[in-house]
């Protein structure tokens, strides 16, 4: 029997690490292909219970809430829909859709008038991205959502605030709460990538023991037919 | 080959979309939510014929709204804060827009039933903005404060930007001037037109 050579017993657990978490992740974008869609329709039912008309006296047209809901919303999740369905698995697909769904956290809050109970949405967020077990991506969203507030209470604090007077540095404040949750996801993300590590070399080392006992029965079989045949 | 190529091309296509997507959409709802209505042709003193009494005993507060305007919903709330820290003899007015040939009840809405749940304010219904008209507002939300001798003493809106709740600089006015009864001053207003184009 050959010694099972180190460097090729890591790329086997490597390649089949590799293999789970790539699974993983398609799953993941499709997973986030349907939230993405469910969030679109939330944003537009949003838009049109709370301002589905701009009025004029007795003259109504339709609220430029609905119009940015459906037509906004709708061109902001054409591309991860797309990415998702053709390039499942793909590292532009999962920071896109991180970028998205930071997005239409931007969205929600602006609907609701930059209600503080919205920006919760950021944080479920977050802590849907780490199922991808790839922490560049929490980055990514943590990226967008940190310009969106930085601009957006430069140029226009009630949209974000819900007041103006909200201070330049806000947008920190709001930053460190997204980093504070960050380190507890890239920590469990690669708490939960080196158990996925540990699986795999289990399942080789079984695969590795099955074979030699399979080796085994086969060279036992082999002797005991040729006892029996010189008998 | 030529199905990848095609693909690529609809991703290409839908990352241009993405990006114009997103900076259109804040574009123009940054250029829809900050421009405020027409301004008030504010009365300087308390309209002989304002269909409401004026408070003799302190400062009045005029509402002028919309019952469908969903920016006008801040306005309410914002009103709702203005009297939790005015004066006590504060008293207040809501007319609420109906036209005259629309159905009774077309004006009990979120804004009527928010404005009729706030301390001394009485509601009313406003048919055809004649009341609006009288008092020279144009835009919903827009908000009035006379003193007890029935001088204009702010003229504008209470609200950031069109459908904003939170503190701003009409709605600490209003404040200040309804304890003090000393000044004038005003603040753009947003929301729907009342009688027409805003």
């Amino acid at each position: 029997m050959e010694p099972v050579n180190g460097d090729d017993r890591d790329s086997r657990i490597d390649a089949l690490t590799n293999e789970r978490l790539t699974a993983r992740r398609v799953r993941v974008d499709r997973m986030f292909a349907v939230l993405l869609v469910v969030q679109w329709l939330a944003a537009i039912a949003t838009a049109v219970f709370f301002s589905p008309y701009a009025w004029a006296g007795r003259e109504r047209a339709i609220h430029i809430h609905v119009w940015i809901a459906v037509v906004g919303g709708g061109g902001l999740i054409l591309l991860p829909i797309l990415l998702a369905w053709f390039k499942p698995g793909a590292p532009i697909t999962r920071h896109v859709i991180a970028a998205a769904q930071m997005l239409s956290s931007a969205l929600l809050i602006h609907l609701s008038g930059g209600r503080i109970e919205t920006h919760f949405h950021v944080f479920g967020s977050l802590a849907f991205l780490a199922f991808y077990l790839d922490w560049p991506v929490l980055v990514t969203a943590t990226i967008i959502v940190a310009a969106d507030h930085f601009l957006r209470g430069v140029f226009w604090p009630e949209s974000v605030y819900g007041t103006v007077n909200a201070e330049w540095w806000r947008f920190l404040e709001h930053a460190f709460w997204v980093v504070f949750e960050d380190i507890f996801l890239i920590w469990s993300c690669a708490l939960a990538t080196r158990e996925m590590r540990e699986n795999a070399a289990r399942q080789i080392e079984v695969e590795d023991l099955s074979e030699q006992e399979q080796l085994k029965s086969a060279a036992l079989e082999m002797a005991m037919a040729e006892m029996s045949a010189s008998a | 080959m030529m199905r990848a190529r095609g693909r690529n091309f609809v991703i290409a296509l839908a990352a241009i979309i993405w990006v114009a997507t997103v900076l259109i959409s804040y574009r123009s709802v940054r250029a829809f939510e900050s421009t405020p209505g027409a301004p008030a042709d504010a009365r300087a003193s308390w309209p002989a014929n304002a269909g409401v009494e004026r408070n003799l005993s302190g400062p009045t507060l005029v509402m002028l709204a919309h019952p469908h305007c969903s920016c006008s919903r801040a306005s309410v709330a914002e009103l709702a804060e203005i009297i939790a820290r005015g004066p006590r003899n504060l008293q207040t007015v809501v007319f609420v827009f109906r036209p005259h040939d629309f159905q009774a009840g077309w004006e009990r809405t979120a804004v009527w039933n928010a404005a009729a749940k706030l301390p001394n304010t009485r509601v009313v219904v406003d048919i055809d903005g004649a009341a609006a008209r009288r008092f020279g507002a144009i835009t919903s939300g827009q908000t009035f404060l006379y003193d007890r001798a029935g001088v204009l003493r702010f003229s504008g809106g209470i609200t950031s930007a069109r459908g904003h709740r939170g503190e701003n600089s009409g709605r600490d006015s209003v404040i200040r001037l309804a304890n003090t009864s000393a000044g004038f001053s005003t603040h753009s207003v947003f929301g729907c037109a009342i009688g027409g184009k805003s």
